[in-house]
């Protein structure tokens, strides 16, 4: 159940590639068995140059060779080409999924972005070596062993006893060690994402671990840590290089008593184990070069096996993650002309479920320009209130109805093109300012003075161009703040969504904001914002209080 | 090149002995690689010639089948010996230079600290550290193993068959491998850079798209981001296709040289056998040992496509790299109040001193609010009485003892500084309050969280094993604010300095969390930058700040 459900998922991945990979097989098998002519001039020379009776000059052997091995290398190369852009097509396309999955998530991204961008990047960048040899190798183990039996049993039934003998034990053995390594690699996997999760979580809080004088034990963990990951990595490892070392040991037996029974057989000193007359020396060495090609195969398929068992793993967390996408975000997120009507807001039976409890909201219809304060203790739905408002989250029950429309995926983003939105953590893209607030758009001199800015651009390096930190580092909290107030009122929104606006702010730093917000207001735009601030409160014309965890209207 | 070495010396000298049997080990399994190929080779036409002289009674063949077999399991046993050593001792080398960049970083002045993006050092801790791998796996020890073998092969052969021969088919590998080896690292150093550039800043957008994705959304901006994204991404497709290009020729180039000297070991060794200066088993060792030894030219194209990404990253590890951190000794604790005296302050860009000759005194047990408006310096105040940044004038003094005379340890001891956006850590409340003191008991931790009215709240949701998201996530700004202070309190500092302590807390809880540190802490020194009526209360004088 475990492996089909991975089986399943890792065949989805790949079905962009499908096509591009099977030829690449085909070619890589084409080249493989130009080593069977290779070999036979090899035989011959030796074989030529012990009896005395050389056909041609070994210059034109070695030519031979050499034009062989020429040609073997460029479709070789040829095959690889093809896998590589298969193998390319299918990354691209995942990691452009994965993007737009957790992007659009409406409830907390699981293991957070670190756990994400290293799925995005190394996790899937690790398919390559999977899509690229897996499927060749697999091709080359249902043609070439079965082909140097045959070549084998027609010379000699001891050889070809000997490679019939050896050969299937490998895959028997290939499958029990897949199935261990496979396990093992999904838990590096974890682990790898857990620490560097760990990692930016304790590089963000650097600063604050320092100031706790906490650096050696946090430094300390973070040791721990890599060790485990390394004793981890070790596990895998040492599975794998066990099995390969045990399928290179049968190899290594195969080829050993093929060249001991074929030396033996050419000096006279066994009669048995041909078809009656006794093995020549072209076939003797002929069978010898042919040897360890036979095991070749099946030990590259091993190897890609563990290449399989990390992709398994991989298309698994892939899976895992699209079943657990639970809530989506309604709508796309792309720009849409704003929905005709006056920005009437009304919330029938919402609620939403919270840890576990159910919180439910009042019904309430808010006209066009009204300005509310949503109050309430920390923990009693404001910022979900939001949220639900801007079709970030959806209702357990319940509906929403915007503008006469009920809110759903297709008046979401229509909705949203009205709106002005202040998170309560300000979070700024690694680009600048000018970006952060116009999103490509100039932002308008006037905007940047109402929203308090003009003096904070004037102390920042490069003004509007400088590029800031993921959480505004370079400007204080009330500037933060002020760029948040920027941005939406650059948006001209029909309705404010302002997560405690003024929180981290001085009385003199909250007035601008304030100010700035309610101007909007006078404009006509709908102000919903949540807050403890008591000058906040006094200044909307309404105030929905929400009772708290588990509390009934 | 410089930095690869660099950082290969920490390396081997992290991991000496391991990395030295490593290396042995490799010699050893392409000698024995290349001694099983050519004996067998041998053994067989050997057998063959007695076989057709009507020797073979004489011939002695358990001397080299038993070798045959000694060289199989030897081989094997042998490779799997140096994998796992040297992947042990590269992963352990990997680990003490990840810990020792974190601590550089953790040294790094305060202000260094504030603007780290934490994206970009993980890019740069996890994804160089990692590519570093190659550094000691994919090309010192192929490289070093590869030309040992080559020297060690020629002696036998020019030994065993002929000089000529054996000289000339060494320099075919050697040759052709250099050649590949250094027209191929020309080649790929700048799509290799570029790639990963790309990949860097594809890492960094993914973390910063998943963080700011409401905010998008809301704005329209999602669909015009991804695209970004997916942009970088084909930039840097183009590069790695380009990469896989010179791969794919390094490759047929490898296998050209392995042809060449085959070619060339069947042509002159079977000239030679024609005019009997040696047997037909001696052309055969070199046939089959040339055949065996394409084995060292393997791990070049792996070594050619990482070089340029472990040259990079060799770079910027080193540029970072800290050389020595001073120790940092506890320290004696300096006691007595808190003093600034004459303290003047400019922004480096402004000539305007935000802070000129300001004097302040905070007795143990007494609470003192800074007010004022934004801008106007209380931060800068906190920060350079919590010694981080530097006054252009004045002192700092903890009792009799001025700041700079004190270790950083010295003074955390003495003195909390709570910033404006004190972080938390992903883990458990009690991880989250032990990073201010080890030691702390649950009854202590309680007794902090009561304080800070977080008890009653996280008592319900687990209390001290509360788990915790990344940064803290999971409490609601004003429950992770009062856990910041909780944490605080369990420092029991002698100086308390709070920046805004009670954002995002409500009216009611916020009085309460003032009167709780203040019971808390009765003989503490408490200066805070206050805006709030609730801080406010809750001190015993007020220092109005103005604009210079």
């Amino acid at each position: 159940m475990h492996m089909q459900t991975g089986k399943t998922a890792l065949a989805n991945v790949l079905s962009a590639g499908q096509a591009g990979i099977r030829t690449g097989a085909v070619l890589g098998l084409f080249a493989s068995l130009i080593w069977f002519a290779q070999a036979a001039l090899i035989a011959t020379l030796l074989a030529g140059l012990l009896a005395g009776d050389l056909p041609v000059s070994p210059l034109f052997l070695g030519g031979g060779y050499l034009g062989l091995a020429g040609l073997r290398a460029l479709i070789a190369s040829s095959a690889e080409k093809k896998l590589f852009n298969a193998a390319e097509r299918v990354v691209t396309e995942t990691r452009r999924r994965l993007w737009v999955q957790e992007t659009r998530r409406a409830d907390a991204v699981q293991g957070g972005p670190g756990a994400i961008a290293a799925l995005a990047q190394e996790k899937l960048d690790a398919l390559i070596p999977y899509l690229t040899r897996y499927a060749p190798a697999q091709m080359r183990v249902r043609v070439i062993p079965l082909l140097i039996l045959t070549i084998a049993f027609w010379h000699s039934w001891a050889v070809g006893l000997v490679l019939l003998m050896a050969g299937p034990l490998i895959p028997v053995f290939m499958a029990l060690v897949g199935w261990a390594a496979q396990q093992a690699s999904e838990r590096q996997m974890v682990e790898i994402g857990q620490l560097n999760d760990l990692l930016v979580d304790r590089l963000a809080a650097l600063s604050d671990i320092r100031l706790l004088d906490a650096t050696q034990p946090a430094i300390a963990g973070f040791e721990n840590a890599s060790h485990a990951l390394r004793h981890r990595t070790m596990a895998v490892l040492r599975i794998a290089f066990l099995s390969s070392t045990v399928l290179e040991l049968f190899s290594a037996i195969g080829v050993a008593m093929v060249a001991v029974w074929v030396g033996f057989a050419l000096l006279g000193e066994v009669s048995w184990g041909t078809w009656g007359s006794p093995v020549t020396p072209w076939a003797g060495i002929y069978l010898l070069l042919l040897a360890p090609e036979f095991f070749q195969p099946l030990r590259d398929l091993a190897a890609a096996w563990h290449d399989r068992a990390g992709a398994l793993a991989v298309a698994q967390e892939l899976a895992q993650r699209e079943q657990g996408a639970g809530q989506v975000i309604l709508g796309t997120g792309a720009v849409q002309p704003r929905l005709v009507g006056s920005a009437e807001i009304a919330m029938t039976d919402l609620s939403v479920l919270r840890n576990g409890q159910n919180l439910r909201y009042p019904d309430i219809t808010l006209p066009a320009g009204a300005t509310v304060a949503v109050t309430g203790p920390s923990g009693a739905g404001k910022t979900t209130l939001l949220r639900l408002l801007a079709g970030l989250e959806r209702p357990a029950t319940g509906q929403i109805s915007v503008a006469g429309q009920i809110l759903t995926d297709d008046t979401a983003d229509g909705w949203r093109a009205g709106l002005g939105w202040m998170p309560q953590q300000p979070h700024f893209l690694n680009q600048t300012l000018a970006q952060n607030i116009g999103f490509g758009q100039v932002p308008e001199a006037d905007i940047l003075k109402r929203a308090g800015l003009g003096s904070v651009l004037a102390t920042l390096p490069q003004g509007l161009n400088t590029v800031l930190g993921e959480t505004g580092a370079g400007l204080s909290g009330g500037e933060a703040r002020r760029a948040m107030l920027a941005r939406a009122m650059q948006a001209h929104p029909l309705v404010l969504l302002a997560d405690e606006p003024t929180s981290d702010l001085d009385a003199e730093t909250a007035e601008t904001v304030m100010q700035g917000m309610l101007e909007l207001a006078a404009t006509g735009c709908t102000l919903i914002v949540a807050t403890h601030d008591p000058a906040l409160i006094a200044r909307m014309a309404y105030r929905i209080d929400l009772p708290g965890a588990g509390g009934e209207l | 090149m410089k930095a690869v070495l660099h950082i290969l010396g920490l390396m081997v000298r992290d991991q000496r002995t391991a990395m030295i049997r490593g290396a042995a080990l490799s010699v050893l399994v392409l000698l024995m690689g290349a001694a099983l190929l050519g004996l067998s080779g041998w053994f067989i036409t050997a057998a063959a010639a007695a076989g057709m002289a009507g020797a073979g009674r004489v011939f002695d063949v358990f001397r080299p089948s038993a070798m045959v077999r000694f060289l199989a399991l030897g081989r094997t046993a042998a490779r799997y010996g140096e994998r796992l050593l040297t992947h042990d001792a590269t992963l352990r080398a990997l680990t003490s230079l990840r810990v020792r960049l974190l601590r550089g970083f953790a040294a790094q002045p305060w202000e260094a600290l504030q603007t780290l993006r934490a994206a970009q050092v993980l890019n740069r801790i996890t994804a160089d550290v990692d590519a570093l791998d190659g550094i000691s796996l994919r090309l010192t020890l192929p490289l070093m193993a590869g030309v040992i073998t080559h020297l060690t092969v020629m002696v036998v052969i020019g030994w065993l068959v002929d000089w000529w021969l054996a000289v000339i088919l060494t320099a075919i590998f050697l040759v052709g491998a250099a050649l590949v080896l250094v027209l191929g690292i020309r080649a790929a150093t700048d799509p290799s850079r570029q790639a990963e550039e790309q990949a860097q800043i594809l890492r960094s957008a993914t973390v910063d798209l998943i963080q700011a994705r409401r905010d998008l959304v809301v704005y329209g901006q999602l669909p015009c981001h991804l695209d970004q994204l997916t942009q970088t991404q084909v930039r840097r497709n183009d590069h790695l296709r380009q990469l896989d290009r010179i791969e794919r020729r390094a490759g047929v180039s490898l296998s050209l040289t392995a042809g060449i000297a085959v070619a060339f070991a069947m042509t002159f060794g079977g000239l030679l056998a024609q005019s009997g200066l040696i047997t037909p088993a001696a052309a055969a060792i070199s046939v089959f040992a040339a055949l065996a030894l394409f084995e060292t030219l393997i791990p070049l194209r792996r070594a050619l496509s990482d070089t340029g990404r472990i040259v990079q990253a060799a770079r910027r590890v080193t540029a970072v790299l800290p050389g020595r951190i001073p120790d940092d000794p506890a320290g004696p604790v300096p006691m007595g109040p808190l003093r600034l005296t004459g303290v003047t302050f400019r922004r480096a860009a402004t000539a305007q001193p935000i802070l000129s000759d300001f004097s302040l005194t905070v007795a143990a047990g007494e609470t003192v609010a800074l007010t004022g408006p934004s801008g106007v310096g209380k931060s800068t105040l906190l920060q350079i009485a919590a010694g981080l940044i530097a006054p252009d004038a004045g002192q700092v003094m903890v009792g009799d003892c001025p700041l700079p005379g004190l270790s950083q340890r010295g003074l955390r001891g003495v003195l909390t500084y709570v910033p404006q956006r004190a972080a938390l850590v992903q883990g458990s409340i009690a991880e989250n309050l032990r990073l201010a003191d080890p030691k702390a008991t649950a009854k202590q931790m309680r007794q902090a969280l009561i304080a800070c009215q977080l008890w009653h709240v996280v008592e319900p949701r687990g209390g001290l094993d509360l788990l915790l998201g990344p940064g803290g996530s999971g409490l609601s700004g004003g429950e992770g604010r009062r856990l910041v202070l909780a944490r605080a309190l369990l420092r029991c500092p002698a100086i308390l300095l709070l920046d805004e302590p009670t954002e995002g807390v409500d009216s009611a809880t916020a009085i309460r969390v003032m009167q709780g540190m203040r019971t808390h802490l009765p003989q503490t020194a408490i200066l805070l930058a206050a805006h709030r009526p609730e801080e406010r209360a809750a001190a015993d004088r007020e220092i109005h700040l103005t604009r210079s």
